[in-house]
């Protein structure tokens, strides 16, 4: 599968489809030129991008607004989606851009942990496993430079290579980092953190 | 490969599987521990992204009045657009999603557990959603995420058998749909400002249940 971003590069995807509890096959579409057909298929791919915003943005209201500019952006540019199958990673990537030009314009103040911590109103729904809670507050901890790759890479699919493509970094450092991110989890999560590979001590 | 390399391709990418690495696992029995401890670390994390955080709105401070114009004009715009998706949304995507959904779960065919009043009761109220159902009848009770919300997800034993039950208060449909996908036979039924679909293995009758279930679904005003 290819990724056609609206900035003409592409990249092979590894894994286009990760586990999701939301379904949003892309099998059998029709062409992407079909405005109806095209629409259809962004709207179901909503869900998918606004919980991969939210993790990347920790605010409801900042994700929705990315989301919602995204598609704009790729309604505009949807002439770039030569193949309907790959309008998953390139739209997480339009998500993942705009996330990145909201901070940069916008050089959006610190957020305070306690703002972004989940809410309890529904720990019984949300919530049945005490780990899986203190595991995704601890995701939510992790700056930017981890949670980022770390996401992409669980939620997008994308494999090293594509992540350093898209963030401008080595392959290197992008295994570097998603070896320090899950380091870092290991021990919010209470673990012992594995010996750093690149030899630095790994503080939470 | 060394244990430094083989540690920092697994603590990157635990369900990696190179040739090189598995060739390095079978000669190092500590990097094969570092190796299932970070698989079995790698679920959680990603059952703990899959679904979105649960963040509160926080207010932000008001932006001058050229971005609200401008914010007004794009907001203006998109309820256009999906204005025109929702009215082009065909009501067979919302079908295949559900079936795709119960082929997720294959064991809540065959649950066989009791579960109290009470937890159905919780399940379905989670959900925005009252039930005048006989508790006996449900064998299965689970909410679920489908299309941005949780949803109950029930498996109803029926005198043709189990069928599964999903309560969908957030998809409209305009008029009672069959459908037949992927071996399950189902049936669409809209109930206020939602639907409820209703569906079986192979070709069984849910007629009567949909029926039922279209009568005994009540959807809660102060839902979220």
């Amino acid at each position: 599968m290819r990724i056609i971003a609206a900035s003409g590069k592409s990249a092979v995807m590894r894994n286009s489809q990760p586990d999701s509890p939301v379904s949003s096959s892309t099998d059998q579409l029709p062409p992407a030129d079909a405005p109806a057909a095209l629409t259809q298929l962004f709207e179901s791919l909503r869900p998918d991008l606004l919980r991969f915003a939210q993790w990347l943005a920790r605010d409801r209201a900042i994700a929705e607004d990315i989301v919602q500019e995204s598609l704009l952006r790729a309604w505009r540019s949807r002439d770039a989606l030569k193949d309907p199958a790959a309008a998953r990673p390139w739209l997480l990537t339009i998500v993942r851009r705009e996330h990145a030009r909201l901070y940069e314009r916008k050089r959006l103040e610190l957020v305070s942990l306690d703002d972004v911590v989940e809410t309890q109103a529904f720990p019984k729904v949300a919530e049945p496993d005490d780990d899986l809670f203190t595991l995704r507050h601890a995701i939510m901890k992790l700056p930017i430079e981890y949670r980022e790759p770390l996401v992409l890479q669980v939620l997008g699919g994308f494999s090293a290579e594509e992540i350093a493509h898209e963030l401008e970094l080595s392959s290197t450092a992008v295994l570097t980092r998603l070896f320090r991110a899950r380091n870092k989890l290991r021990v919010l999560c209470g673990m012992s953190a594995a010996p750093d590979v690149a030899g630095d001590p790994v503080a939470p | 490969m060394n244990c430094q390399e083989a540690r920092l391709q697994i603590g990157a990418d635990p369900m990696a599987h190179s040739a090189e690495l598995q060739e390095h696992l079978e000669g190092c029995a500590d990097c094969r521990r570092f190796h299932a401890e970070m698989g079995a670390f790698e679920a959680d994390i990603r059952r703990a992204l899959a679904r979105p955080p649960q963040l509160q709105r926080r207010a932000r401070v008001a932006p001058p009045l050229w971005r609200q114009l401008a914010l007004a004009a794009s907001v203006a715009a998109a309820a256009v657009l999906l204005a025109g998706v929702w009215l082009l949304r065909p009501t067979e995507s919302l079908a295949r999603e559900v079936v795709a959904h119960v082929q997720g779960e294959p064991n809540s065919w065959f649950a066989t557990e009791h579960i109290s009043a009470a937890d159905i009761d919780a399940k379905l109220r989670q959900a925005g959603v009252v039930l005048d159902i006989n508790s006996d009848q449900i064998m299965y009770a689970q909410s679920c995420w489908f299309r941005g919300h949780y949803v109950p997800h029930l498996v109803v034993q029926t005198a043709h058998g189990p069928a599964t039950v999903i309560i969908l208060k957030h998809e409209p449909v305009r008029t009672r749909q069959a459908f037949q996908e992927s071996g399950f036979s189902g049936e669409l039924v809209p109930v206020g400002t939602g639907s409820i679909a209703v569906l079986t293995r192979g070709d069984g009758n849910i007629d009567d249940l949909a029926a039922q279930m279209q009568q005994e679904v009540h959807w809660m005003p102060d839902a979220h």
